[in-house]
């Protein structure tokens, strides 16, 4: 990683502060190379806002520095830091949208007060920003009358308005339902992808950042304890992360009938382990194909209530005869049938082939600018790919084998719910 | 409507305040707004007391200008007044300027009478036919020690 | 030995006790001057950037809140406080005789001292803790960090306006306190206790000068910069309290914006007066 990028974008270096005695920041360090994700993970009040704002230069630090390009910010010059800030953009965790001014009049501020450009130009600018974030009706609205999720999405527009090239997300998807979660999530991955910006991002949500974020800092008692790949952090052991994860993951659960990927794997430890005679076992994998066309036809919501309901089908054809689930990607999932070979798990993929074409994935929430493109559905293909797998083979070779055997599932319409 | 309401509501607003402003200005704080509709004039004194800029001038009880400025003449030994008198006024050589009391314990003013005779002063002439003021604490003196008409 | 020992410990812990109340003295002198230099430069920052682009809008809105929306509630101060004043100058000065003396009375306490201070006071009651307490709110929700991020000047965009809408709308109002004084004084005194109307008008025309009206024209423009520059000041800073963060520093800064607003509205007007006018 070194090689490819010498210079780090961002570079926070052995950086200490403290308010009242009390040490929040204990030297840390933090890179940030070009078009890279990084997410920072920790309970609230550990100061994870407070290392983003020494980032952007709101707090200085009482030792150690913040480097940007290898310029440190606190001690850059008024024109080097306004270009600095030019190129950078905060997500505030309140939002700090301001209540006097309509959504349309926030989001096009950092626009209005900065470049020379046209009124007319601006203004439709800021139109299509908010159409692609289905916030089109609310244009005309103040913050005070918008829901808790829609302020989020007002600030996450806010923020990108600008195409900034570095982006600092603080908290953007506290307080959404978890299908907006996953929304913003993936909205921040598609930008991040479209305009190939850097971020730095705060978020609770797990397992949903390791899907998006390619370096994972953990922050605990002022340190940091933990920095590597997503990867890393499932093999990662430390009091935290019992503490702090475990709860996110029931959470999870709870909301679409899957287990997170480690509770995945506890479970295939504990199922499989428990009988070794009679250890074969069914693997599935699904996958549903195209969705970034999706995404771009009916909006990112549309999206993520696609994944769920997948979630919901898949829970209930599998979980009654004992089989077990999770996410393996961001449109990816894997399902352990224990004690079962290829035909009976065939048997049951094809009732839920049958029973999707039945009922299909209809009546989304679609984005405001699909209607208008004359987009009410889109067609969708789920692939399906079986493998047989014993106790003793490493589970990754049983997922590759299953993904190599995919085959198209079903086809089928997904429709868009009537306003 | 609220972005209606506030902008004539501000223009409602700064028309009121500019004509309260104004006509502060001008009705109480005595500010003429053309020069030209006045001119000045002198007149020389023995003692003015207490008249000082802004005392008006009066003619027969009438307003007719204002005490510009008060100087000492050193070497006449007089007091001379500086004050404007509004256009059309006409007022001659032989006019006579007089300082008075309003009431008892009121404010100085000048008073001119136009007189007649002679010709007619221009911008800038002097009166020089002048009564100084009653001192009446002198008065009250000589009333209480008996020297009003007792010098029979 | 032993009651020398006493002695001495005694002797130093009174000691103790002057030096700390003269240290915090010095301690809350030194805060005071420092604050003032700030808010000075507060000030100062602020008004230097009234004339960029794009002010006239949020001044016009400013104007909106601090003046036009001001006017019902000073016209109905200055009223009663016109009647009263009339009504308590004809009992004074019926006994004197002087009641013709009214119209003057009224013309020159208002024009001079009431109506400046008394108008600038109810703008600081209105107006200036609302101030405080919008700019401290959009301190504690981030906003005037939001506006950082954004390159946008925090002083140009929420003080600045409020400095040049305060400038213009102290003396239009105190123009406006006078006038509806002085009907008021009217009222009580010609149609409530008799007092001959012609002599009312006048005796006021008479007895005031340029210089007062300019006085009290002054004062009002010297209470908005005193005004706008404390409100704004404690709100800007409301995050930085020590007996209080978040809500509470808020809460705590509009109560000293009030407070401070009055006191040096006050002795800035005895000091005015005794030195200037």
């Amino acid at each position: 990683m070194d090689q490819i990028h010498p210079q780090p974008l961002i570079e926070v270096k052995e950086l200490s502060k403290s308010f009242n005695d009390r040490v929040v920041l204990n030297r840390v360090n933090l890179k940030l190379f070009k078009g890279q994700i990084v997410a920072i993970i920790g309970k609230s009040g550990v100061g994870k806002s407070v290392l983003l704002k020494h980032i952007i230069g709101l707090l200085e630090p009482d030792a150690g520095e913040v480097l940007f390009q290898g310029m440190p910010v606190a001690r850059m010059k008024a024109r080097e830091k306004e270009h600095y800030l030019g190129k950078i953009s905060y997500m505030f965790q309140n939002n700090a949208l301001f209540n006097s001014l309509t959504v349309h009049d926030n989001v096009a501020m950092p626009l209005r007060y900065q470049r020379r450009a046209e009124r007319k130009a601006i203004d439709a600018k800021v139109m299509q920003r908010l159409e692609q974030m289905e916030l089109g009706d609310a244009a005309g609205k103040y913050p005070g009358e918008l829901s808790g999720g829609m302020q989020k999405r007002v600030a996450l527009a806010r923020a990108l308005i600008t195409e900034p090239d570095i982006v600092l997300f603080d908290e953007p998807t506290t307080g959404q339902d978890p299908i907006r979660k996953n929304a913003i999530l993936g909205m921040i991955a598609a930008y991040q992808h479209k305009f190939n910006f850097s971020a730095i991002l705060i978020s609770h949500d797990l397992p949903d950042i390791f899907f998006i974020s390619d370096i994972i800092l953990a922050l605990y008692d002022g340190k940091i304890i933990f920095d590597g790949t997503p990867e890393a952090f499932e093999h990662f052991e430390h009091p935290f992360r019992t503490e702090f994860i475990q709860s996110l993951e029931l959470l999870q659960q709870e909301l679409t009938g899957l287990y997170s990927r480690r509770q995945f794997k506890v479970r295939y430890q504990m199922d499989l382990f428990r009988n070794p005679r009679e250890s074969g076992y069914a693997l599935l994998i699904f996958n549903l194909e195209e969705l970034p066309r999706v995404a771009e036809q009916l909006g990112p919501t549309a999206l993520q209530e696609l994944i769920a309901v997948m979630s919901a089908y898949i829970s209930k054809h599998f979980n009654e005869v004992g089989g077990f689930s999770t996410r393996y990607g961001s449109t990816q999932f894997v399902t352990i049938l224990p004690l079962a070979n290829a035909d009976e798990a065939g048997r049951l993929v094809a009732l839920l082939a049958k029973d999707l074409t039945r009922n299909g994935l209809s009546r989304l929430a679609c984005a405001e600018s699909a209607a208008r493109g004359g987009h009410r559905s889109a067609s969708i293909t789920i692939t399906a790919g079986i493998a047989e797998g014993k106790s003793q083979t490493p589970l990754n070779l049983v997922i590759e084998a299953a993904r190599l055997k995919q085959q198209p599932l079903v086809r089928f319409n997904v429709k868009c719910r009537e306003n | 409507m609220k972005k209606y309401a506030s902008e004539t509501w501000v223009g409602l607003f700064m028309t009121i305040g500019l004509i309260c402003v104004g006509y502060m200005a001008i009705e109480l704080g005595h500010v003429s707004l053309f020069g030209g509709d006045s001119y000045p004039l002198k007149a020389r004194f023995s003692a003015i007391s207490e008249l000082h800029a802004g005392s008006p001038v009066t003619m027969m009880g009438i307003d007719i200008g204002q005490v510009t400025g008060v100087s000492l003449d050193q070497k006449d030994h007089q007091a001379v007044v500086q004050f404007r008198v509004r256009d059309g006024i006409e007022i001659y050589s032989d006019a006579i300027a007089s300082i008075k009391t309003q009431g008892l314990i009121g404010e100085k003013y000048l008073d001119i009478d136009a007189g007649g005779a002679g010709d007619q002063l221009k911008p800038g002439g002097t009166i020089t036919d002048t009564i100084p003021p009653v001192d009446l604490t002198d008065l009250i003196g000589k009333y209480a020690f008996g020297s009003v008409g007792g010098n029979k | 030995m032993e009651e020398s020992v006493t002695q001495l410990s005694e002797s130093s812990g009174r000691r103790g006790l002057f030096s700390e109340f003269f240290g915090a003295i010095g301690r809350a002198g030194w805060r005071g001057i420092d604050h003032f230099g700030a808010a000075g430069i507060f000030f100062i920052q602020s008004l230097a950037m009234i004339f960029r682009r794009q002010q006239l809008k949020s001044i016009v809105q400013q104007i909106s809140f601090i003046g036009a929306q001001t006017m019902g509630i000073i016209a109905l101060v200055a009223l009663f406080t016109g009647m009263v004043i009339g009504l308590q100058l004809y009992y004074t000065l019926i006994k004197f005789g002087a009641v013709s003396a009214i119209g003057s009375a009224i013309g020159l306490s208002l024009v001079r001292e009431l109506g400046p201070v008394l108008t600038a006071i109810m703008i600081t009651a209105r107006a200036g803790s609302a101030m405080t307490a919008e700019i401290g709110i959009q301190r504690i929700s981030e906003q005037i960090d939001a506006l950082i991020t954004m390159r946008i000047n925090p002083l140009a965009y929420l003080i600045s306006p409020r400095v040049a809408a305060a400038v213009i709308s102290f003396p239009l109002l105190t123009a406006l306190f006078d006038l509806i004084g002085i009907a008021g004084g009217y009222l009580s005194s010609t149609i409530v206790t008799g007092v001959n109307t012609g002599a009312y008008f006048y005796r006021l025309k008479a007895s005031l000068a340029w210089i007062d009206v300019m006085g009290g024209f002054t004062k009002a423009l010297v209470f908005a910069v005193l005004v706008v520059t404390i409100c704004c000041y404690n709100g800007f800073y409301a995050h930085m309290r020590k007996e209080g963060r978040g809500a509470r520093g808020v809460s705590l800064a509009t109560t000293a914006a009030v407070v401070q607003s009055c006191v040096c509205i006050l002795i800035s007007d005895y000091l005015i007066t005794s030195f200037f006018l």
